[in-house]
């Protein structure tokens, strides 16, 4: 069961079934102790961050970048989809996909949040023009 | 004919590929479909979640959209297909 860490020195929070054994803030080594999800919450609210659809969208090209797959080079979809996205969080706290609807099983609706784990899905596996359930992925063309 | 639902999400893509084929449809052999979207609205999502155990199963266990469904046979047809597909389902109902 996934419980919350908290690295002692630096308030790092990890959600995991263990913590790290290196904080990958500041290093520090066998740093973290098991806290309750409201100190998580709270200590991970301590600095109001929001993330503006700009940033969204630079972070979705990083995590992209390093992988097998890169953000649709339809532009007009991918607008869409991140339409859809941010009213999802605004409406219903998280950015769920556009293209599945949550259970209200907030356990099980964590697999919808984007970006999902789509290497698994049927659109996507062993596909040659694999992509995520909504396409805002792709599989990168070699 | 049975009533058809089509469930579909305003931002999602697939669920725009198949608006033109839904009219097209709906159009030439005179069936309709009741379109209800379900992430603005809670009382269509409530609807769709409630057909959850007839859905799920054909949607790779999930509730996708676009979900064509008929409430009477629970007879589902999940996600962005071509038309005649859309069409052998519809006419399936009839």
């Amino acid at each position: 069961m996934k419980k919350f860490w908290r690295c002692f020195i630096c308030s790092d929070i990890h959600y995991g079934v263990k913590p790290p054994e290196v904080c990958p803030t500041c290093l520090a080594k066998n740093a973290y102790v098991e806290v309750s999800s409201r100190e998580a919450v709270k200590i991970m609210g301590a600095g109001g961050t929001t993330l503006t659809r700009e940033e969204f969208r630079r972070a979705i090209l990083a995590f992209a970048e390093k992988n097998e797959f890169e953000v649709n080079p339809d532009k007009a979809k991918v607008e869409m989809l991140l339409d859809g996205l941010f009213a999802n969080e605004q409406n219903h706290g998280l950015k769920y996909c556009p293209c599945r609807l949550a259970s209200g099983d907030l356990a099980e609706d964590l697999k919808l949040v984007c970006p999902c784990h789509f290497l698994i899905h049927e659109t996507y596996k062993n596909k040659k023009d694999g992509e995520c359930w909504c396409g805002l992925f792709v599989r990168r063309k070699k | 004919m049975s009533k058809l639902i089509m469930f579909y999400a305003r931002e999602c893509p697939h669920c725009k590929a198949m608006m033109p084929h839904v009219e097209k449809l709906e159009n030439e052999e005179n069936i309709s479909f009741e379109k209800l979207e379900v992430w603005h609205n809670e009382k269509n999502a409530d609807l769709m979640r409630s057909y959850r155990r007839a859905i799920a199963p054909k949607c790779g266990g999930q509730l996708r959209t676009p979900t064509f469904f008929n409430p009477e046979t629970s007879d589902v047809l999940c996600g962005e297909v071509p038309y005649e597909k859309l069409k052998e389902w519809a006419l399936k109902q009839k």
